[in-house]
């Protein structure tokens, strides 16, 4: 039951009402039932994944709000690290590292006989990572004493369970999301109108600009030792923005579903391919719960950028290669690819911090220079392109693969206005060019000034124009086939 | 004024005025998609029905994507002008009987024939993919006219517990040809763009088509004694018409024919149907198993159709029967 199938339209309704009809006590234990109901729907053995992860985060999480002592709170918060993120990496990893393994035994010592390490032979469900995340962060915060201590069971196993966020987030942090519980679930028209907008755009995100770029990508990435360079390079910006909007449509879908039972979740992207820094991409803009999890429960513990520049240099590297780790699943497969991927954006914040000084007496000394338009369009061209260059290896399936797409690009480049003349492009392609451009104008417009208080101010010939635009570009060009989001897989 | 502050008649209203020009968009949406569908039309069965301007026929030819070549490139009109007959092929890649029988009662109420050659498959009466799922998939639907006679049968087909209602609903609204990516592409089935092309045997290739059409999973007799039951159905449609109806096997690539499992009991299956009911059953599937005869693992070039229309087909259709 994603969110992009029919089954979902008409799961929705049917919570909404009834949480709509029942009394504020009610409201939270049906919509944690529902959330069960929703999860199952993908297997009823989610569940047993889902409910040991919630039964240890409660246990745990009321042993350590009474327990006073520091030794066993240490141990307390211990056991559920190791329960939550533990478990989630014995999931991920645990095949492929023994894989692993066996080849490098046999590479070191080919005479001896082939050691057969046992396999688990499960992978963990879609959603798994993150609510494992959002247990740990509720287990370390209530070991920080930010929790409030006494707190409804079923309230804490919503938190975990609540059916918009759990495939793929936000990862919402318990400080955020539990307070609200206490209000009861406001309806308010507003509100409401706000998550049938954001409902409307992450669909266009997702099943019109997303789900029509993507057979391109796989077809193209599937046979990358045989496509023309130019259809690679094609299939490199395509992902960029296939990926985008395919997360960050899931995002606005379940921050736009959330609304309509009156919570609110964390903003997760905020137009990411206008930032100028890679810095910033990170940590303003894409996956901004991820990155924030990864400074609050990583980043900062490991003093972050307190210890001196060389600890700094080491945290940041490390932070970016567990992140490229934990996207390692389902999606592209385990492999190397994701710490390649984690390494590079962890250099580019080292060359970010190592010329921070340089650029910043530049902008001194030339002011009217560092805040030309010119610069900060070359800047957020510089950006994207490093960052577009980092997908390929996400994209790859081995590092083999991305080093192929990359020298084939990258030969093939000083002929490539020649070629793109004599290309003979697909309606398709053209399609997601423009789509492209439209999303493009859209998010340039959003940065300046929101796109919804753009909107809400517009003539109402104006705005129904462009809810009648959406809609019908569902109806006419939406892909409603695709069995997946992408970053549920992780 | 902004919306909170407007009364609630007016926003409703409003609000109604929105749906009302929603609708009428719709409408227009639908309506220019029904039109692409007459544009495009070429391969899909309900089209050739409604688009068919003559009234009687001699033969109807049924079955999955193994009968299709016989209309490729006009193949078809071939087969009349050497034989006098009025023949219209009306077979669908991946049918089963479950969506033949659903053409077949769709051409009755407009046509009539003499009789029904029906070109069986083992593959499609193992699974739901190639029956209930058939009327369900948005590809034949974006590409079926709408007509409400077909509309109420299909309505039926949910009641009966053989169609998702998912179905009504996308055939109804018109989604699928409204949402049709290959809405601008004339409804060529991909087998008949490479009808010139000859197969190169491949092992691998054989496995895949194989494993395609009979998934592990389709070891269910339950399922198969269903889809018998609907070809049997079927065949008492034909009979209450007061037509006679012909079952054949096509012709199979040796090396495809050797992958398939359990054949022998389906045509056992096919052999006791044939007695019972005095039908004539012709089996094919071994009389051309040169591979220069397909266009890929399993499906008749031009070369093949030609040469199996006058060595074999040619005779059954003419046959004293008619």
């Amino acid at each position: 039951m994603l969110f992009n199938s029919l089954g979902f339209f008409l799961f929705l309704p049917v919570v909404l009402v009834v949480f709509w009809k029942l009394s504020e006590r009610w409201r939270w234990t049906w919509l944690l039932l529902a959330s069960y109901g929703f999860y199952a729907s993908f297997s009823p053995f989610n569940l047993l994944y889902l409910g040991p992860v919630t039964i240890v985060t409660l246990l745990l999480g009321q042993a350590l709000s009474r327990e006073v002592s520091d030794r066993k709170r240490r141990f307390l918060l211990a056991a559920g690290l190791v329960a939550t993120i533990g478990s989630l990496i014995v999931f991920k990893f645990y095949d492929f590292l023994a894989g692993e393994i066996e080849r490098l035994i046999i590479s070191w010592r080919p005479s001896t006989s082939p050691i057969v390490l046992p396999r688990l032979g499960v992978t963990a469900p879609a959603g798994y990572s993150f609510f494992a995340f959002m247990a740990a962060s509720y287990l370390i915060d209530t070991y920080r004493r930010k929790i409030e201590t006494k707190l409804r069971i079923q309230d804490v196993a919503l938190y975990i369970a609540y059916f918009p966020k759990i495939l793929a987030g936000p990862i919402e942090r318990a400080t955020g999301f539990l307070p609200q519980m206490k209000v009861g679930g406001v309806i308010d028209a507003a509100l409401f109108t706000q998550g049938l907008q954001l409902i409307g755009l992450g669909l266009v995100k997702k099943v019109v600009i997303a789900d029509n770029l993507a057979p391109f990508v796989d077809k193209t990435f599937k046979i990358s030792a045989y496509a023309s360079p130019i259809d690679l390079l094609m299939s490199v910006y395509f992902f960029a923005f296939q990926i985008y909007c395919d997360f960050s449509g899931y995002t606005d879908i379940a921050i736009g579903v959330s609304l309509l039972f009156g919570i609110r979740l964390m903003e997760n992207f905020r137009r990411p391919y206008l930032a100028k820094s890679t810095t910033e991409f990170w940590s303003q803009r894409w996956h901004i719960s991820l990155s924030r999890w990864f400074r609050d429960y990583l980043y900062i513990p490991l003093s972050g950028s307190k210890a001196g520049e060389f600890r700094r240099y080491v945290n940041i590297m490390l932070v970016f290669v567990v992140s490229g780790l934990w996207h390692a699943g389902l999606g592209y497969g385990v492999g190397w690819t994701f710490l390649v991927w984690g390494a590079l954006n962890g250099a580019y914040q080292w060359a970010s911090f190592a010329t921070r000084p340089f650029r910043d007496r530049l902008a001194e000394k030339m002011p009217a220079v560092s805040a030309s338009l010119a610069l900060r369009i070359a800047r957020i061209s510089v950006t994207f392109h490093l960052i577009l260059f980092s997908w390929i290896f996400f994209r790859a399936q081995s590092i083999d693969e991305a080093l192929l797409v990359i020298g084939k690009i990258w030969s093939a480049l000083p002929g490539m206005p020649a070629l793109a003349v004599r290309y003979p492009f697909t309606n398709e392609q053209l399609l997601g060019v423009l789509m492209i451009l439209l999303l493009l104008a859209f998010e340039i417009l959003d940065e300046r000034r929101s796109i919804w208080d753009r909107l809400s101010r517009a003539p109402i010939a104006l705005r129904w124009a462009a809810y009648y635009a959406g809609i019908f570009s569902l109806l006419i060009l939406g892909r409603w086939q695709a069995k997946e989001f992408i970053y549920m897989q992780f | 004024m902004n919306d909170q502050s407007q009364p609630s008649d007016f926003r409703r209203s409003r609000f109604l005025l929105f749906l009302g020009v929603g609708a009428l968009l719709y409408l227009i949406a639908f309506l220019v998609a029904e039109r692409l569908v007459y544009v495009t039309g070429h391969s899909n069965p309900i089209f050739k029905i409604d688009t068919e301007s003559e009234q009687e026929f001699d033969w109807v030819i049924l079955g999955a994507s193994h009968a299709m070549p016989l209309d490729f490139d006009g193949f078809n009109q071939r087969m009349r002008q050497e034989t006098g007959l009025r023949i219209i092929n009306l077979a669908g890649p991946g049918t089963g009987p479950l969506y033949n029988k659903f053409v077949l009662e769709h051409f009755l109420r407009r046509h009539a024939t003499r009789n029904v050659l029906y070109a069986t498959d083992s593959f499609a009466f193992n699974l739901s993919q190639w029956n209930e799922e058939r009327l369900t998939d948005p590809k034949l639907l974006a590409r079926t006219p709408y007509s409400l006679p077909l509309a109420i049968n299909l309505g039926r087909y949910v009641v009966q517990g053989r169609a998702d209602p998912r179905a009504l609903l996308d055939y109804a609204t018109g989604f699928s040809k409204i949402n049709n990516s290959d809405r601008l592409k004339p409804d060529v089935w991909e087998g008949e763009a490479q009808f010139d092309r000859v197969f190169k045997p491949s092992a691998i290739a054989d496995r895949k088509r194989v494993d395609y059409l009979y998934p592990s999973m389709s070891d269910d007799a339950v399922a198969v004694a269903r889809y018998l039951g609907d070809f049997a159905a079927l065949r008492k449609i034909v009979q209450d018409h007061g037509a006679r109806m012909a079952i054949i096997k096509m012709p199979l690539p040796a090396p495809f024919y050797k992958l398939l499992p359990r054949e022998t009991d389906f045509d056992q299956a096919m052999d006791d149907v044939s007695k019972a009911e005095s039908l004539i059953f012709r089996d094919f599937s071994q009389s051309m198993i040169d591979p220069r005869f397909y266009s890929d693992t399993d499906h008749l070039n031009r070369s093949g159709v030609s040469t199996f229309f006058s060595d074999y087909l040619k005779a059954l259709l003419m046959s004293p029967t008619n």
